[in-house]
């Protein structure tokens, strides 16, 4: 079902409450009544479009209108992307490794096992910070600058010497798939741990783990899906209007 | 040892007892309740303590219960119940399906990994999941040894040891190096203090 504005916001949620992070990242909480959609982006000054475009994406995986989310600014797109990291870093992260943390603790028999799990997703939340760290510092600057020449009438030559060294399309080819190891790690607590002591802090990690895979899926099909296509259509235009030859 | 306990949510009576005499040959379980209709399970889910529950997916496409299994799928392990074997429920997280048409000793095969009652802690040797060959190149793998130099140890050809290593993780559904280090560690493939010089970036 697609979201539209004169939908409950509460109804978003009871349809999906994994939606409930996205409300965080676009500052909006909890306690709207039955206010709409529209009506509680108006109240936190957030473009009811865009945050439309976000929460159907993130609810349905083939609801992928791109020619709509295209026509917003790039600043936009790259905030939210920007509030996700955040979102992971001091949020989703921090609550794994807690849970990790407590089961090292609680399961004596397994201590080695868990020493393991715990190893690994240390290693992941080097991976997961090295990855949107470059995002941040490399291509989210880049594509701003792409907006800024493709906007003006006379863009700066700066732009022209950055695009001789760096293409979204650079950025496409190294993107790496970030969620492939948190696949293993769910597989590995599903399927071959031997049998933890404490079920529940082992189905709460899972929740975590499922939960953080699927955001960040949604995460990576925005930046593949319509951040890039829309900054190479930029760098093309760019091209086109203002080299000769 | 604690017993793993369980629970079925089911409102055929034939099916419940079925399951019930399934469940009966596993052991270290424990059938701890029966639940029958819709005001049951509500009743059910407030003070579940119940390791895993086995429920016919028309409980989870009833929409007055969402909330309930969302909150009973954060106690406990729930399995769903489904005639039909195309079903795949990603929508709930869920530990495995039982399918109404399987055989018995399938039905009891699909629990008994659900539960890991299968897994004796401190076995060695081969896992069952994989064969003699694949265990080999696994453990070089773990090692972090490189598709190239595994062929030479193996005196194999490099396509054939990536045809493996395809195996291996459609088998085991691990993709990533540090995934397949932890599995083999797990199954006792190579020890921990093995993988001390490894460096997990210097390999794909
Ligand atoms: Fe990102
Ligand atoms: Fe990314």
């Amino acid at each position: 079902m697609i979201i539209t504005k004169n939908i409950k916001m509460a109804d978003v949620i009871h349809m999906n409450y994994f939606t409930l992070s996205v409300l965080n990242r676009f500052g909006i909480e909890l306690g709207f009544g039955d206010k709409s959609v529209q009506d509680v982006c108006k109240e936190y000054n957030v473009d009811s479009d865009f945050f439309l475009e976000i929460v159907n994406a993130f609810v349905n995986k083939d609801y992928f209108p791109k020619k709509n989310l295209q026509n917003f600014p790039v600043k936009l797109i790259t905030d939210y992307l920007q509030k996700t990291h955040d979102f992971y870093h001091k949020l989703k992260v921090p609550e794994i490794e807690q849970l990790i943390e407590d089961m090292v603790e609680s399961c004596y028999a397994q201590k080695d096992n868990m020493v393991l799990l715990k190893k690994f997703f240390n290693d992941y939340k080097k991976e997961l910070a090295n990855h949107t760290q470059r995002e941040e510092d490399v291509v989210f600057p880049y594509t701003i600058a792409i907006e800024k020449a493709f906007n003006s009438e006379k863009p700066d030559d700066s732009v022209f010497v950055l695009m001789e060294t760096y293409s979204i399309d650079i950025f496409k080819n190294e993107h790496d798939n970030i969620e492939e190891k948190l696949f293993d790690l769910k597989n590995i607590i599903i399927k071959y741990l031997p049998r933890p002591k404490d079920h529940k802090l082992c189905n709460k990690l899972l929740h975590q783990l499922f939960n953080l895979e699927q955001d960040l899926n949604d995460h990576s099909r925005i930046e593949e899906k319509v951040l890039v296509p829309k900054i190479r259509e930029m760098e093309k235009s760019i091209i086109k209007r203002f080299t000769k030859g | 040892m604690t017993k793993v306990t369980f629970a079925i949510c089911e409102k055929s009576f034939l099916i419940r007892k079925g399951l019930v005499s399934v469940i009966d040959k596993i052991p270290d379980t424990q059938l701890v309740q029966q639940i029958e209709n819709e005001e049951e399970f509500l009743a059910f889910t407030n003070n579940s303590e119940i390791d895993y529950v086995i429920i016919n997916k028309t409980f989870l496409k009833n929409i007055a219960l969402k909330e309930a299994i969302k909150q009973l799928s954060e106690n406990s392990g729930i399995i769903v119940l489904t005639d039909n074997s195309s079903d795949k429920f990603t929508e709930i997280i869920h530990r495995g399906i039982i399918y109404l048409n399987d055989s018995q000793s399938i039905i009891l095969k699909n629990i008994k990994e659900i539960t890991g009652s299968n897994t004796v802690n401190g076995k060695s040797g081969i896992p069952e999941e994989i064969s003699k060959r694949e265990a080999d190149i696994l453990k070089n793998i773990a090692l972090g040894y490189s598709n190239k130099e595994i062929a030479e140890k193996l005196f194999i050809s490099t396509h054939t040891v990536v045809t493996h290593r395809k195996n291996i993780t459609r088998k085991l559904g691990i993709k990533t190096v540090p995934g397949l280090t932890i599995y083999a560690i797990i199954n006792k493939l190579i020890d921990i203090n093995e993988t001390g010089k490894l460096n997990p970036d210097t390999h794909k």
